[in-house]
């Protein structure tokens, strides 16, 4: 197994900003470019810190990730473009919500999800740690399409899975291997 | 056999509060959810609804999104007092959004009407108006007759938002367990998003 790589903020927020280029092309809103839903996680807490800073994105931070998953279903009816950033225990909390909104209701949210405590030198799959182990099996009983940002070269699944949700009209996910540098 | 519940016999109907809004909502967006949803479907058969249906709670958070995204359109959520406890954590995040077009009131009955009646937690001890104050919302309040909601249907309908209204209901006639159907939660999203992009 190859070993995974922490992801430079910078290179998270870049692919975003594109992704919320590329989504609004045409569109006649344009302010913000896009948005980030989240409820605070520890393994992607660079990328919160830098997109605090970031004027183009608008952050909302909610107290539960239910109500990420209800936030991010009206702002796409609205047409804006929108990313979910949670933890996996946050998705552990909110599968109702999910199952009711993005599977059942067939709105497409993208989630980026951090694997904290994941362990470089194992397979997720793998780990110690349920809230780890037991993730993609999770998403696999819902059938979510999901994939590992494991480096750098990674991050171009995150247009691919964003697009995709919108495709099939339901969630997509990609895990956060290691915690943003 | 008569329901024993903590129901104030002189609440609002709900049906009439939703029949004020219906005549004077304007162009606003509106999320009904449980038990002012089958009433809604007669009263405002229209496609500027969304209905929460599903997901218990989340009412208050896709009117947030919605009024997030479209901040030049009136958005009003019908929670109810048995939801917004599914999600109460949506008081702080609706405040600290700062959706100046967002009104969310409350249906309040003290009871979980839908699945059976049981209590809410809290029941009549609880001081929405204050929760909602104290989470931030810009302008909280009581409505407790329809002579009050008329007096101030201009600040529910207009006023800067976030705003919250308790509003002092009885038993709604239907519920969604003895009034099935509507339209289908996914082709009510796929026909707003149409609507909001046309």
């Amino acid at each position: 197994m190859a070993m995974p790589e922490s992801i430079p903020a910078p290179l998270i927020i870049d692919t975003y900003k594109e992704l919320f280029r590329a989504e609004r092309n045409g569109a006649r809103r344009k302010d913000p470019l896009g948005w980030i839903i989240s409820v605070p996680d520890t393994h992607q807490k660079t990328v919160l810190a830098a997109l605090d800073k970031e004027r183009d994105v608008k952050v909302l931070t909610c107290s539960t990730e239910d109500e990420a998953n209800g936030v991010a279903a009206g702002l796409w009816m609205a047409g804006e473009p929108v990313i979910v950033m949670i933890q996996h225990a946050g998705l552990y909390a909110s599968v109702n919500t999910l199952r009711g909104i993005a599977i059942d209701g067939r709105v497409p949210i993208f989630y980026m999800i951090g694997l904290l405590s994941r362990e470089a030198d194992k397979d997720p799959l793998e780990s110690k740690h349920s809230m780890v182990r037991w993730c993609e099996p999770l998403l696999d009983v819902f059938g979510v399409p999901h994939a590992r940002l494991e480096g750098p070269d990674d991050v171009k699944l995150i247009p691919e899975y964003y697009r995709m949700s919108r495709a099939r009209r339901g969630p997509a996910a990609l895990l956060v291997g290691l915690a943003t540098s | 056999m008569e329901l024993e519940t903590p129901v104030h016999t002189t609440a609002m109907k709900p049906e009439d509060v939703l029949k004020v809004i219906a005549a004077n909502r304007g162009t606003a967006i509106c999320i009904p959810t449980m038990t002012t949803s089958p009433s809604w479907r007669t009263i405002a058969p229209d496609d500027l609804s969304i209905g929460c249906v599903g997901f218990m709670g989340g009412a208050s958070t896709l009117g947030l999104g919605l009024a997030l995204g479209c901040p030049d359109r009136r958005v009003i959520v019908f929670d109810g007092d048995g939801s917004l406890c599914m999600q109460l954590g949506s008081l702080p995040t609706i405040a600290g959004s700062g959706a100046r077009n967002l009104t969310h009131l409350l249906f309040r009955n003290n009871v979980y009407h839908t699945s059976g009646a049981q209590g809410t937690p809290g029941g009549e001890g609880m001081d929405w108006v204050m929760m909602a104050k104290g989470a931030g919302y810009k302008d909280a309040f009581a409505v407790r007759s329809l002579a009050e909601l008329e007096e101030y249907l201009p600040a529910i309908l207009t006023g800067e938002g976030p705003i919250f209204v308790e509003l002092h209901t009885g038993l709604a006639e239907k519920t969604p367990m003895t009034d099935r159907g509507g339209v289908p939660f996914p082709q009510q999203v796929e026909t707003m998003r149409s609507r909001l992009q046309a």
